[in-house]
């Protein structure tokens, strides 16, 4: 038995699986200069902030493990490698991923928060490596993109051969993505995205729209297939879709188990979840709908028990997202007694959508068709829409609108959402500001006035109500 | 009043409010206020919360220790070390029961204490519905006039207020960093203006800085100034110019977060059942 068994063991590994794999994860254990002494107070901060009597949850955090190891081996493997910003236009990447097996496409940043930062613990250096190199703090870049640039610095990851840089929702993905041009000739394929549809205009979305975006992917899959060496499969679509399809059918049956009171499983825990589907074209999320199904199972049988995580009929709050790498921020919100049924995801997976018109012949605008359909890339309005679809469906009580000072989009749509949100539904919302991925910025202690006061706020108007 | 009251008297409550630099306690009764103590927190908040009961007490003339008080709510930043209390609340609460309390109209607070400010809506009852509060930058704050009073050499900082509303003509602050507002201030001394303008622009600043967070809420009448700050005259009246409405101070503005806590105190522990429910609900008891 190794010194990390018992922590990869913590994180849903079998045995079997351990051995199996055992040279890949010592390979991938010394790149990352984790080390025996590092194991005890890993083991304690995954007890600390994860709900480890879920097999489910212990298996996502094993799926982010095998996403770690693939993609800090890809390089020695003789992959090519493929970065992508998050949150991203995800089609292309699935296509890519879904055309060679010799291509791994990854989001490296949140990759190492849920593994380095939720895992090991150990982020901050990494973090201070991409502050060191070219992303000084407070430069309007969210600390992800120290975290990739950091990554690569200190070779923990490998090397990208392409970055695929994206203007979805985060609009400033590309300008890191220069740096990685700049400092090491990475070549970039940029999709000029079409991120902000006219105000009323969702769930409808217009034709020309399709198009644009369509034409940018297509030019992006046509660099990718230059740079990679490779030819997108005509059936690459299709194929993506299986594990799309599988993870889409999973998040609607949690946002139904979501529904119960007590909420059966901690936000910290939906956040493993989400993010993974965003993050990984290949065996991490594969994995991690393995462990959704084992989830479900375990939810239906605490919501059948009425076993949950907040005590029953504690206010219900939307909190729009949670954080990347250190837990406690989040958890801060429940364990100010408020249960949390929704998240963005859930609430874009539940909210009012048009279907795809799936008449787009080109793969390009097939992707467009696709994530147009899908939500959050119309903007501040769609957004809006969905929380006011998931507060009557969830039954919320309010809204945490938190959001990260140095990214534009959600500083600046927070304050719309919450002006418009309490006039339209009349429930609080808390405007937040936090930091989702660096919690050096904001630690949880920072936050506790205001999510206590909001949490008082919210049992006194529920008892109120009551009487 | 300052009747001798018997042990483990049920009516007796208290509020501790340790903040960044002060601590505060207030001892009610069914009739109101018997006493109360503020002293400076220092480098031990459990110290000076011991310390600030114990004076508060003494202040109230009853012949009790804390033990014998029936129900204490701890505020402030230390308000969850407190071993003593039954209870920590936010101090944003605190200082709208405690607004509320002293007058009842108020439907709007702004305080603002040695490191952070808020402003806070409520309704008839005190109760909040609506709160902003500083973000990791304490350009807002008391702290913010410390730091231009060492720079201006006022050596109590309670002169800083005089000075400035002696000012003929405020000089112009930035408002959005202590440290560069401490810069500006370096160079403006260096260019021979007026310590009395420099000291009033400084007000000026954290006021302008202050309103703009209040602004973000609805500001209805009675408005109430509370914490350290509100003794300072001439925020009072950069604030009221920059909200377009008077501020109404109590006589003691820093207690009012460690008075809204023992009302708070009172009303957990007339609506809690039973003491078997009270000790089962009390973590740091």
């Amino acid at each position: 038995m190794a010194y990390y068994d018992e922590l990869f063991k913590l994180c849903g590994f079998e045995e079997k699986e351990i051995e199996e794999e055992r040279p890949r994860i010592e390979k991938t254990l010394a790149r990352l200069g984790i080390v025996p002494d590092d194991m005890p107070s890993a083991q304690s901060w995954v007890k600390q902030n994860h709900d480890l009597s879920l097999v489910g949850v212990r298996k996502l955090l094993g799926a982010w493990l095998k996403e770690l190891i693939d993609l800090v081996l890809a390089k020695d493997e003789g992959k090519k490698v493929v970065y992508f910003g998050f949150p991203a236009i995800l089609g292309p990447g699935l296509m890519l991923s879904a055309s060679s097996d010799d291509v791994l496409v990854s989001a490296p940043d949140m990759v190492l928060d849920h593994t380095m930062g939720q895992i090991f613990n150990k982020l901050t250096p990494i973090l201070e490596a991409g502050e060191a190199n070219g992303l000084p703090p407070g430069h309007a870049l969210c600390s992800l993109w120290q975290a990739k640039i950091g990554g690569i610095i200190k070779g923990m990851v490998p090397m990208p051969d392409l970055a695929l840089a994206s203007s979805y929702f985060c609009d400033m993905g590309s300008k890191a993505d220069d740096l990685v041009t700049a400092l090491y000739g990475v070549p970039v394929a940029y999709i000029d995205g079409v991120m902000d549809s006219r105000w009323g205009e969702y769930p409808r979305y217009l034709p020309q729209r399709v198009s644009y975006l369509g034409a940018q992917i297509n030019q992006a899959l046509k660099k990718s297939e230059e740079v990679l060496g490779i030819e997108v499969a005509p059936d690459a679509w299709e194929k993506s879709q299986i594990d799309s399809r599988g993870y889409i059918n999973n998040l609607l049956k949690l946002l139904d188990l979501m529904r119960a009171d007590p909420v059966p499983i901690s936000v910290v825990e939906l956040e493993l979840l989400e993010a993974l589907s965003g993050s990984s074209t290949g065996r991490g999320i594969r994995e991690g709908i393995k462990a959704m199904n084992i989830l479900i199972s375990e939810l239906e049988e605490r919501v059948k028990a009425g076993k949950g995580v907040t005590e029953k009929g504690a206010p219900r709050v939307m909190m729009a997202s949670g954080h990347t790498s250190d837990p406690r921020v989040t958890s801060l919100v429940e364990d100010a007694g408020l249960a949390v049924p929704l998240t963005m995801v859930l609430a874009q997976v539940g909210g009012p959508k048009h279907p795809p018109k799936k008449t787009y012949s080109t793969p390009g605008e097939t992707i467009a068709d696709h994530e147009l359909a899908s939500g959050p890339v119309h903007g501040t309005d769609a957004m809006i829409k969905m929380f006011q679809s998931g507060a009557k469906v969830m039954k919320l009580d309010g809204f945490i609108a938190n959001y990260l000072f140095n990214c534009r989009p959600a500083s600046l749509t927070s304050h719309t959402q919450k002006e418009y949100l309490e006039r339209t539904t009349g429930l609080p919302v808390l405007a937040l500001e936090t930091d989702n991925f660096d919690s050096r910025t904001y630690s949880a202690e920072s936050l506790r006035t205001k999510v206590e006061t909001f949490a008082y706020m919210l049992k006194k108007r529920k008892e109120a109500s009551r009487n | 009043m300052n009747s001798k009251s018997t042990k483990n008297d049920p009516k007796l409550f208290a509020g501790v409010d340790v903040g960044a630099a002060t601590a505060k306690a207030v001892i009610i009764g069914d009739n109101g206020i018997l006493g109360y103590a503020v002293r400076s927190t220092g480098h031990d908040v459990k110290i000076a919360a011991d310390a600030v009961m114990q004076e508060a007490l003494e202040k109230s003339g009853l012949d009790v220790d804390v033990s014998d008080l029936a129900y204490i709510v701890s505020t402030g930043y230390a308000r969850r070390t407190l071993q003593f209390a039954h209870k920590p609340i936010t101090e944003i609460i605190c200082h709208a029961k405690g607004a509320n309390f002293l007058f009842p109209d108020c439907h709007f607070i702004i305080d603002m204490g040695g490191q952070d400010s808020k402003a806070i809506e409520v309704d008839d009852e005190g109760n909040v519905v609506n709160f902003v509060m500083n973000d990791k930058c304490a350009a807002g704050t008391g702290r913010f006039l410390e730091v231009m009073a060492h720079v201006l050499d006022v050596e109590d900082i309670a002169d800083m207020g005089p000075l400035a509303l002696s000012s003929r003509h405020p000089c112009s602050i930035s408002s959005t960093c202590t440290v560069f507002a401490e810069t500006e201030v370096v160079v403006l001394r260096g260019a021979g203006k007026d310590r009395a303008d420099l000291i009033a622009g400084v007000h000026r600043a954290v006021s302008s800085r202050v309103a703009v967070m209040a602004k973000a809420l609805t500001i209805r009448p009675e408005a109430v100034f509370t914490g350290g700050v509100a003794k300072n005259a001439a925020v009072k009246k950069f604030l009221e110019e920059a909200i377009g409405m008077e501020l109404h101070v109590p006589e003691e503005p820093q207690i009012v977060g460690a008075l809204g806590a023992a009302l708070l105190a009172r009303e957990e522990a007339t609506r809690l059942p039973a003491v078997e429910t009270i000790e089962s609900e009390l973590p740091h008891r």
